[in-house]
């Protein structure tokens, strides 16, 4: 977002709040996730998913060709209480990257855990082309 | 250029999280959440109700300048009312994105969805302007009024008069909209039906089950916010006082009242 403005002409200490910033240990389940897709390794990226959206992690597993891509960027994210929306970027030789959106949820083990999966790749959202 | 757009059609930075409605309470609800967003109990209400606020501030801007846009045959009046709420929109829309940032919060920090934005879609002005400014921008009234409140609970003045300069102003939207819904469908009653009925199902939709009671009538539940602790409303409420300045009758408060108890919406 821009910058809008100075905030040197409002009283009082601020921000009253901080930033949650989210937990490493989110990102770091992420990014295997990301990885098992892109080695296409399906089984390993179930193991990560929760029963709900097995179905949609197969999906997607499916559609991603093992060696097209060989890294992943994450470039969004946001918050629903503890669950995190995060949007992917699987990235390899071919002009065109896979985009992936997945919400991770912490289980009662302490597990990250993929609780839905959208494939974004040519998409902007989950709605419309 | 289509008349009819859909909502991830709006422009926003890749960065952000466009998410359908129902998604969303999922998300809440598998978290033993009320599906219906953040509640004033909730550690993160503020910060996630202002988020939600901020971005209907964005798509409401948006909503005005589409309506501007979709009938270029209306009455110049109309045009110039619209403009003007769109000049009013992207001042609520900064004013947001800043209460976010004092909150701790930025722009983007949770989800985005459709909600708002599909309540615009209506293919006659006088439905668009029943709907937006007298169903969206009367809820506006309602959740307004009750931050306020917050704000001063906790004594914070920058909320308590950001908001406050912002609700005078959505006071003004829902006056244009009665104004506009009664010009355009003037002589043409069963118009007029269809544009309160437009309304209607948008007060149902944001009726949230019959979880809207008045002030007076909510539950009062101990809250910590900033290291405070006290007590608020354990839901949104009807800002009757609000809404009497905005133009609406007495009846028509108490029929969003009642009505509440027969959403579907949830």
């Amino acid at each position: 977002m821009p910058d809008l403005g100075d905030r040197g002409n409002v009283n009082g200490p601020q921000p009253i709040g901080k930033v949650i910033e989210p937990p490493a240990e989110m990102f770091n389940a992420a990014a295997r996730f990301m990885q098992a897709l892109i080695n296409g390794d399906t089984l390993a990226a179930l193991a990560m998913t929760h029963e709900q959206a097995r179905d949609q992690v197969a999906a997607i597993a499916d559609s991603i060709k093992a060696g097209a891509y060989n890294k992943t960027e994450f470039f969004g994210k946001a918050r629903v209480v503890k669950h995190y929306f995060v949007k992917a970027r699987l990235i390899g030789a071919g002009p065109t990257p896979a985009v992936v959106q997945i919400r991770m949820g912490v289980e009662d083990d302490g597990a990250w855990k993929v609780r839905e999966a959208v494939n974004l790749t040519g998409v902007k959202s989950g709605w419309t082309k | 250029m289509d008349k009819m757009i859909p909502v991830d059609r709006l422009a926003r930075p890749e960065d952000h999280v466009l998410v359908p409605a129902e998604r969303l309470r999922h998300a809440r609800m598998e978290q033993g959440m009320s599906a219906l967003g953040a509640m004033p109990y909730e550690d993160d209400f503020l910060k996630a109700r202002m988020h939600g606020i901020c971005a209907g501030e964005y798509q409401a801007m948006e909503a005005a300048g589409r309506t501007l846009f979709d009938f270029p045959d209306a009455p110049w009046e109309f045009q110039l009312d619209m403009a003007r709420q769109v000049w009013d929109e992207s001042r609520h829309a900064e004013i947001y994105t800043k209460l976010l940032e004092y909150a701790g919060s930025f722009y983007g920090e949770f989800p985005e969805s459709e909600v708002l934005w599909s309540c615009t879609q209506a293919a006659d002005p006088a439905a668009r302007v029943a709907g937006i400014n007298r169903g969206l921008e009367g809820l506006a009234c309602d959740v307004f009024e009750q931050l306020i409140r917050l704000a001063q609970v906790m004594g914070d003045k920058v909320i308590e008069r950001s908001i406050d300069y912002v609700l005078a102003d959505e006071i003004t939207h829902v006056r244009m909209g009665s104004k506009w819904m009664r010009k355009l469908c003037e002589g043409d009653p069963e118009r007029l039906q269809r544009a309160q009925e437009f309304q209607d199902s948008i007060d149902t939709l944001f009726s949230f089950g019959g979880n809207r009671p008045r002030q007076e009538d909510v539950a009062q539940v101990k809250q910590k916010m900033n290291g405070l602790e006290f007590e608020f409303d354990a839901r949104v409420t009807i800002a009757r006082e609000a809404r009497l300045q905005a133009g609406f009758t007495e009846e028509e408060i108490e029929r969003l009242v009642k009505g509440m108890a027969k959403s579907v919406a949830y």
